[in-house]
């Protein structure tokens, strides 16, 4: 029914954007998102370019993961958001929940070569509710101060506090973490998540986090994972790869990433619930999914486009005048013993994760 | 004529050669190791839907009915299993690589599809259900019934080609799901056709090349384990990598004893064969409820194997006893399923705690578990499935190490030596010389016990009837230039020979009775349904020439006699046709 009625709704509407009549200014469109570098470089791609083709201003929000806000949206107590960019695994949640409208991927404007949306996205970039948009990736980085001598290189190396000394800026959250825990184990990337169903995976996991659990400084908004790195006693911090190489590479810090073990992800948009604005949402997220608009945010962040067509124009950083192919998250040379998040088992596990981490977090 | 037996010469008799040879073997290797890849996707995917898979499980979270589904999953499979088998087996025993062999043994190299196909079936509920049965059982019978049929259905094909098709298949099984090429030609070697024939070689390469290309470039292949990091191995750990041997070899043969012996239970057990898989699949699904190990192939213990601190010495001795006990109750009761991969979990499971033990005289034992581990897989799997290098070589194509590989050998060697001595080749051989097939002493033996005398019966010998008079009989020996008559009744039935010699010591005695009197029973009559190998074995308790040959045991008509001379003629030519097969040009 609710598919039926979204085709209903794109027969009413034309496809291409309205050039809205001028004058009359619309309300602006509510985005939910990370704020950051990250939002920057989206307000220089899309959200400028948006506002001046289609008239339609934007208003961002602060969004930092999870899936309650849109909860208490449909409570009638949450944030008035029409869009929100989510990560791959809260927006499979969001969607199984019902908390995000369906979304038709016909919406999406083909390659500039003609290619329609549905063949130039890499697979498994489409939803019920939205669409992939760019690759990230959460890694590790080291403060360059803390190891004069050896430089951490590995998964390993994060928890080993004896030979690596330093605190450790780590999200809390069970994401990622787990994944580092028992890869550190040389249990292969492949069966992470295969391991990770089992109580034996999970307790190993977390006898790997005891050995770290005095030297973590905790963080729950990806910005603050950059700042805490450059705090002194901090070595290590987790956090996404884009504000790694954006403090390091725009900003100058001290930092290296450690490609080892990084933990990919794609982040989605999907339109919000109860919004008021759905038609200029889906006009919004097809401008911003075009391939000219993810090629123009790869001039300002090292997340990989989701578009293929987008990928082979990858070329240098807007300001710092850097080739940002070595910088993304899927260069061939990241990849030797990379992640991909398990995202259909994060949404159907997050809340028994949840519980078990807590637990854990009290046990200390 | 087979289509692979007709050397030409030249250039285009070459061209035509190597044509047919790829073609073929790209052909059976191919369609095998397609069927292969689908079985395994099969199973991956009714383990995710059936909550089998730990995966899954977790996914399903803290679902009430995840414990009810635990125990109803294997014992529903179990059902169908029993139905599947009732209602499409011949037979109430689903055939299996002991059905391999035999036919490649026996050189007819014909496994009918009426059993390849359901034996697939109920293989796929087994260990869709969550049986703890193997995989690569049933994969190899799938194989060698597809490279059977293929070689049966080519033109001028007939058994030899079947017997090819049957390593073709078999190769390109093991190779597709191991991802081990090499291992592939070896196993069909070594455990199936054990003999090397360039003739064979030349399509088994290929076939076995063709699964690795499909599995890896393909369907970028799932391997059963990784194993990304190998632990350095110090020379004096090679005691314990011997010692692992020796244990293996023990654990093995408690495996294979424990499966004859619940096969012994469900034989004397008042349940009826149907059931008696859905029994074994509740009381697993129930054990199941506490040690969740034990259901499904164990693809992730046997990954946790190589972790030091993934268990205790406790948990693996429990692990270890109880998965020996589910996978017995499996294959005992009725669950249609392999040995392999239930032996490789028990390997490495016992590998783990030999690994603890040698922590206790060898410092840093502990760290290089997963070379003990990996080392116990193989001592305990390759006496199972009766391929020493079989097994070296799938380890080596898995971990590309070399000394891990060294190591493995020193175990493999050992286990085989003393599972040899106390328990025989292997499981399969064990098996197929319950059902009277005995490889013991080679194929030789086999093919012989199944060449039928009949073909070298002649008839071409003197009658003496009853109540003849013995002048007349010895006219007619004198006429014959015979040196013995046999002597049948009215019926045609043999009553004794008569030798020419007996027939003038009569006259010469002045015997005036009937020649009957004269005739005595040779005690090597044979009959005309005998082997070779029987007839052979028959004559050599007489000194006589000639033997006369009866029709049937159950029958003493007269059909014919053979000379001792004929009967090593036919010895020579059977052989010589397996030689023949053996040693002929690609």
């Amino acid at each position: 029914m609710r598919r039926a009625a979204a085709a209903m709704l794109l027969l009413v509407l034309p496809v291409s954007a309205p050039t809205p009549a001028a004058g009359d200014r619309p309300a602006p469109l509510t985005i939910a998102t990370w704020g950051g570098a990250y939002e920057a470089s989206q307000r220089e791609a899309y959200f400028l370019a948006f506002t001046e083709e289609s008239g339609i201003p934007i208003r961002t929000a602060a969004y930092a993961g999870g899936v309650e806000p849109l909860r208490r949206r449909i409570e009638g107590t949450g944030p008035d958001w029409d869009i929100v960019d989510m990560t791959m695994a809260d927006h499979r949640r969001a969607c199984e929940l019902g908390l995000l409208r369906r979304f038709d991927r016909r919406v999406l404007a083909p390659a500039p070569d003609g290619t329609p949306a549905a063949r130039d996205f890499i697979a498994g970039s489409f939803t019920d509710c939205g669409v992939a948009h760019n690759v990230f990736s959460m890694v590790f980085a080291f403060d360059e101060r803390a190891f004069p001598g050896a430089r951490p290189y590995r998964v390993e190396h994060l928890f080993r506090p004896d030979a690596f000394p330093g605190g450790r800026a780590l999200r809390k959250r069970p994401d990622a973490l787990l994944e580092w825990a028992l890869i550190s184990y040389g249990v292969p990337p492949a069966d992470l998540y295969n391991l990770l169903s089992t109580e034996r995976g999970m307790r190993l996991a977390f006898r790997r986090l005891d050995r770290i659990r005095e030297h973590i400084h905790w963080w729950s908004d990806p910005a603050d994972a950059v700042e805490l790195l450059g705090q002194p006693g901090v070595s290590f911090a987790s956090g996404y790869n884009g504000r790694f190489f954006n403090a390091a590479v725009v900003e100058g810090m001290p930092f290296e990433i450690v490609w080892d073990g990084q933990v990919y992800e794609r982040d989605a948009w999907g339109i919000v619930r109860g919004s008021a604005h759905v038609e200029r949402a889906r006009e919004f997220i097809r401008f911003a999914t075009r391939t000219d608009s993810l090629v123009r945010q790869t001039r300002h962040i090292a997340y990989g486009p989701t578009r293929r067509s987008a990928a082979r124009q990858v070329g240098e950083h807007a300001t710092a005048g850097v080739d940002m192919r070595p910088h993304m998250p899927t260069n061939p040379s990241h990849m030797t013993r990379a992640i991909e998040k398990d995202v259909a088992w994060y949404a159907l596990t997050r809340d028994r994760l949840e519980e078990r981490f807590d637990a854990w977090l009290a046990g200390g | 004529m087979t289509a692979l037996a007709e050397p030409r010469r030249g250039l285009l008799g070459v061209a035509r050669r190597a044509a047919v040879v790829g073609v073929l073997g790209v052909l059976m290797g191919g369609l095998a190791s397609l069927a292969a890849v689908g079985f395994v996707a099969a199973i991956d995917w009714l383990n995710d839907v059936l909550r089998v898979s730990a995966r899954s499980r977790m996914m399903a979270g803290d679902w009430r009915w995840l414990p009810l589904l635990t125990v109803a999953v294997p014992a529903a499979g179990g059902l169908l299993v029993g139905v599947v088998k009732r209602a499409l087996l011949l037979a109430d025993r689903a055939p299996g690589p002991p059905d391999v062999i035999e036919a490649a043994q026996r050189g007819h190299g014909e496994i009918r599809a009426r059993d390849g196909v359901p034996s697939a079936l109920a293989a796929l509920c087994s260990l869709g259900s969550g049986a703890s049965v193997g995989q690569y059982g049933p994969l190899v019978h799938l194989g060698a019934t597809i490279g059977s049929a293929v070689g049966r259905l080519t033109p001028h094909g007939g058994r030899t080609l079947g017997t090819i098709g049957i390593g073709c298949g078999v190769a390109a099984a093991i190779s597709t799901v191991f991802n081990a090429p090499i291992a592939g030609i070896l196993f069909a070697h070594e455990v199936v056709l054990r003999h090397y024939s360039l003739r064979a070689f030349a399509p088994i390469t290929v076939a076995s090349t063709i699964g690795f290309v499909l599995a890896n470039f393909v369907f970028g292949g799932d391997t059963l384990f990784r194993v990304d990091e190998v632990p350095r191995v110090e020379p004096f750990e090679f005691a314990g990598f011997v010692a692992v041997g020796i244990g293996g070899a023990f654990v093995a043969i408690a495996f294979m004893r424990a499966i004859m012996a619940a096969e012994w239970i469900a034989q004397r057990s008042r349940l009826p064969v149907p059931l008696r898989p859905a029994a074994a699949g509740a009381l697993l699904g129930i054990v199941a409820l506490w040690l969740p190990e034990i259901i499904g192939i164990g693809k992730e213990t046997l990954r946790f194997t190589l972790i030091p601190e993934a268990f205790t010495p406790a948990e693996l001795g429990l692990l270890l006893a109880a998965k020996i006990f589910a996978t017995a109750l499996c294959l005992g009761f009725g669950f249609v399923g392999g040995s392999f991969s239930p032996a490789l979990v028990i390997g490495a499971l016992f590998g783990a705690l030999a690994a603890f033990g040698a922590a206790l005289l060898i410092p840093g034992a502990a760290d290089s578990m997963s070379a003990y581990a990996i080392c116990g897989m193989a001592a305990v799997t390759s006496p199972v499935i009766g391929g020493p290098i079989t097994t070296i070589l799938i380890v080596f194509e898995l971990t590309r190490n070399y000394e891990l590989t060294t190591a493995v050998m020193v175990s493999v060697v050992f286990s085989n030596l003393v599972s040899y001595r106390l328990f025989g080749r292997s499981m399969f051989d064990e098996q197929l010389r319950r059902r009277g097939c005995d490889l013991t002493l080679g194929r030789d033996q086999l093919v012989l016990d199944r060449a039928p005398i009949r073909p070298y019966v002649s008839g071409d010998y003197e009658i003496a009837h009853s109540g003849q008079s013995p002048a007349a009989l010895r006219a007619s020996l004198v006429r014959a230039g015979a040196s013995e008559a046999q002597l049948v009744d009215a019926a045609g039935r043999y009553r004794g020979t008569i030798t020419l010699n007996d027939v003038l010591a009569a006259l010469d005695a002045g015997h005036d009775g009937p020649a009957d009197d004269l005739a005595s029973w040779d005690i090597a009559v044979l009959r005309a349904d005998m082997s070779v190998l029987a007839a052979l074995r028959q004559a050599e308790s007489d000194r006589s020439g000639i033997l006369p040959v009866l029709e049937s045991a159950d029958s003493d008509r007269l059909v014919g006699v053979i000379a001792q001379s004929t009967i090593v003629r036919a010895y020579r030519e059977t052989l010589g046709d397996l030689r023949r097969e053996e040693h002929a040009a690609p």
